[in-house]
């Protein structure tokens, strides 16, 4: 995985003859690959619920994973055809679930100013939690060549690891002793994923705030209480940034 | 309603709200205060995906004593902090909630 401090080249140090392109590449899949191995249990659990569900059948329960590919708002999804819930109910509930991308889409956008429109439109389609932490933690003097086949290498080496991982769970069914807790490596992902975005205090005040929040309003309809959460935990950060900026103005100004 | 279509318009919003400033965002100039609040986003979201998952349905009764999965979530945490390396959060997080079942914690 890619420190931010990584000086401009692969961290996983590839043959030297290789293109710069395909050595990002693989960089990319080997940044990535850590975090995809805990979408293998999330993945099989919406596979699993398509097989056990009467009103999807096996093959279009599997496509959702490549026409949606974004793994929470599946297994809601499934949830909700399961229960009979209509069609707009289930397509709001995932744009509410989904929304947080925009949040990652204005983030991503300075970071590949200048690249081809092939890139973004690929590019948004592999924009997934786990993709835009990894290119968020890079450092910002990174050339855009490399962050952009870097971006591409972890979003598919993600794609590979969900069709798969879904398509397994459709396939198998539920296999998977549930004494194993696997599931409980989706928070622990969070958990990492949370800790390396925090670069500063604001940082941890806007996760504290979010947590809480999230918690607080969990038995809020529709995935409405997550985005309060999030948009109230960046408020927190964005005014203990502000705070502590003026705090250390007037340090300087008065020593 | 067909379910492959509500699928697909599951998609499409997805797709959309993925797109909107990386296809569409040149031509927009983000106000300065909003770009600074970007760097909270990550932190906030994750942390307010993880809290719900790791307490569950019991909520606050399993902070005191702290179920497994609250132990195993705050090794986890420490094992990021420490070594900046996910497989082995993964490793330490799983391998202590097993402890933490084992000895009925």
């Amino acid at each position: 995985m890619p420190e931010p401090s990584t000086p401009s080249s692969p961290s996983s140090v590839p043959p030297a003859d290789l293109s710069f392109e395909k050595r990002w590449f693989l960089d990319g899949i080997v940044s990535g690959l850590p975090l995809a191995a805990p979408a293998l249990p999330f993945g099989f659990v919406v596979g699993f619920l398509v097989s056990e569900s009467a009103n999807i059948n096996n093959f279009t329960g599997w496509a959702s994973a490549f026409i949606v590919f974004a793994g929470s708002s599946q297994l809601a999804a499934v949830e909700l055809l399961a229960d009979n819930a209509s069609a707009l109910v289930i397509i709001f509930t995932v744009f509410l679930i989904n929304s947080r991308h925009i949040m990652y889409s204005a983030a991503m956008n300075p970071r590949f100013t200048g690249a081809p429109t092939w890139f973004r439109i690929l590019g948004s389609y592999l924009l997934i939690d786990q993709s835009f932490a990894l290119a968020e933690n890079q450092p910002d003097d990174m050339a855009l060549r490399d962050r952009m086949w870097s971006f591409l290498g972890t979003g598919l080496t993600f794609w590979v690891v969900w069709q798969t991982a879904v398509g397994l769970g459709v396939v198998l069914g539920n296999v998977i002793p549930e004494e194993w807790s696997l599931t409980f490596s989706v928070p622990i992902l969070f958990m990492g994923l949370m800790v390396l975005s925090i670069k500063n205090r604001p940082g941890v005040i806007a996760a504290i705030v979010g947590g809480v929040v999230a918690f607080a309003t969990r038995d809020f309809p529709q995935g409405t209480g997550l985005l309060l959460a999030i948009i109230l935990g960046v408020i927190a950060g964005t005014l203990a940034e502000t705070r502590l900026k003026a705090d250390l103005a007037e340090t300087a100004s008065t020593s | 309603m067909n379910t492959l279509l509500i699928f697909i318009g599951c998609g499409l919003v997805t797709y959309f709200s993925r797109a909107s400033f990386i296809l569409f965002g040149d031509r927009v100039k983000l106000p300065e205060t909003v770009q600074r609040s970007l760097a909270y986003v990550a932190p906030a979201t994750f942390a307010a995906i993880m809290v719900p998952a790791v307490l569950g349905d019991d909520g606050l009764a399993n902070l005191v004593p702290p179920s497994p999965q609250v132990g195993a979530i705050v090794i986890a945490g420490f094992a990021i902090a420490k070594t900046r390396n996910m497989a082995v959060a993964l490793g330490a997080g799983m391998i202590s909630l097993w402890l933490l079942q084992w000895v009925g914690l």
